[in-house]
């Protein structure tokens, strides 16, 4: 028989896969945008209110499911562990919005991208990181959820290598300036991916564990 | 990025440290059997209750929870064609050893059942002093302070004191069941054993007790049956779960319900069974 907390948890979990989506779509198009010297802007601040519209709905939801059904053990975990996914994926959109902002201010939409290879590769991994951040969630995949703490140590040390490069630069200009934002983005998003993986080992295992 | 994110309980609050009252065994059962005639209701059950600390067991109807807590204070023999083995430990004695007074245990481990069940010709007063008479206490300053020190433990007295010899059964359900625990700590038992105590009471006696039960293990020991799992889950430090009469899982009670170890245990307080 169908438990009445089921119908519950499904109608939530449709939700978060749903926000998992947005979120890799916003920080697909911004990047993008980024790579391609696209305004994306407009499509991504739409994007990401729709990301902070979901988060609240997904709150409202689990909160209904907790007042209704008290759950414990696994379905209180995954409950647990939706709310604190939402605002990741909510976190994964707002920087893609800062990415988008911050190329058409001050790079007037130029390729900044290209200049760096560092920053290319920064680019992929963390684009491979979102992506299994949302395919790990679907699957409930602890061990691919573990395996982004490797990535993310790539992430970090791509990201102090170009840091360093960027200070030994002579001058700077406005894709200089540009680019070292949108790193810090890009390395503040890979670290949301580890916590939607800390939050999917928990769902999984019940295991409360760092991959920082 | 590694950032330092400080949790908000200090190092002492992680590792709270645990005075030896706190986690000494007060009862143990060490491969306890019972039996009703030919059926057999627990199965080498073993299990320690730690003192000054409130364990629930919980379990669906009829995997034994009520037969082992009779066990706990000789109950069970009590009951036409029922046995049982193994030994239960009070204080490390035997209490089913052959010089053990039963009625002594029973003293020792008093007991709170799951419907109210005050002596219906006595007044309130009487109720509470009823077994105090029976160990001699008859009148006097001496009673009148224990009935006293009872019922304020029970936190009735507010409630009752102006009323001491109005009928025991004049008073609300969840009243009468905070009647018959201060009737039970007026014996000064050391372990408190409480079947269903909550399961005729309304929503808000049954608050009433579970505070209750929280403040009791301050001075005893409390072992509780529940079908409610969220009353043990928030009254309780420690949680046992029987299925057909064996233990299949006992460990603290947020570890239980938060991350059960057995698969058995998940779908029994997920609802999934039982």
């Amino acid at each position: 028989m169908t438990r009445l907390l089921d119908v519950g948890l499904e109608q939530l979990t449709v939700m978060v896969y749903k926000s998992g989506e947005v979120a890799e779509n916003a920080i697909g198009v911004s990047i993008r945008g980024f790579m391609n010297g696209k305004d994306a802007t407009e499509a991504v601040h739409e994007l990401s209110d729709i990301l902070g519209s979901m988060t609240v709905d997904i709150e409202n939801k689990a909160f209904e499911l907790i007042a209704k059904y008290q759950p414990v053990a696994s379905d209180l975990r995954i409950i647990n562990s939706y709310m604190k996914i939402a605002y990741d994926f909510e976190r994964y959109g707002r920087y893609a919005w800062d990415i988008s902002f911050i190329q058409q201010k001050l790079a007037n939409i130029d390729k900044c991208a290209v200049s760096s290879k560092l920053m290319q590769e920064l680019i992929e991994k963390v684009s491979e990181m979102v992506s299994k951040s949302v395919a790990a969630l679907k699957q409930h995949d602890a061990e691919l959820a573990k395996s982004l703490a490797d990535t993310e140590k790539e992430v970090d040390e791509l990201y102090f290598s170009y840091l360093n490069q960027l200070s030994k630069a002579r001058s700077q200009n406005k894709c200089g300036m540009c680019n070292l934002l949108v790193s810090r983005y890009l390395e503040r998003i890979a670290d949301h991916t580890t916590y939607v993986g800390e939050a999917i080992v928990y769902i999984a295992t019940g295991e409360k564990i760092s991959l920082r | 990025m590694k950032i330092f994110r400080k949790s908000a309980k200090t190092e002492a609050e992680e590792k709270p440290a645990k005075p030896s009252v706190l986690t000494s065994e007060k009862m143990q059962s060490i491969g306890l059997n019972a039996w009703f005639g030919e059926k057999q209701a627990l199965k080498d059950i073993n299990l320690s209750v730690k003192a000054n600390s409130v364990t629930a067991i919980i379990g669906p109807s009829g995997c034994g929870k009520s037969t082992m807590i009779r066990c706990f204070n000789r109950m069970h023999e009590l009951v036409p064609d029922a046995r049982m083995s193994g030994n239960v430990l009070l204080d490390g004695e035997d209490i089913y050893a052959r010089d053990m007074d039963p009625v002594l245990v029973r003293r020792r481990v008093g007991m709170v059942f799951q419907k109210p069940n005050p002596f219906p010709t006595m007044s309130i007063y009487d109720n509470v002093a009823a077994g105090l008479r029976l160990t001699g206490i008859k009148k006097g300053k001496n009673l009148d302070e224990v009935v006293k020190r009872s019922l304020k433990q029970a936190t009735l007295w507010d409630e009752v004191k102006d009323d001491l010899k109005k009928s025991g059964t004049s008073i609300s359900g969840g009243q009468q069941q905070r009647l018959c625990i201060a009737r039970a700590i007026a014996l000064q038992p050391e372990v408190i054993l409480m079947d269903e105590p909550c399961s005729a009471l309304d929503p808000i006696a049954t608050a009433k007790i579970e505070e209750l039960i929280v403040s009791l293990k301050r001075d005893y020991t409390v072992v509780i049956v529940t079908h409610n799992m969220q009353q043990a889950a928030r009254v309780s430090d420690f949680t046992a779960f029987l299925y057909l009469g064996q233990l299949v899982e006992y460990n603290d009670t947020d570890a239980v319900f938060e991350n059960p170890k057995n698969e058995l245990t998940e779908k029994y307080i997920t609802g999934k069974f039982g």
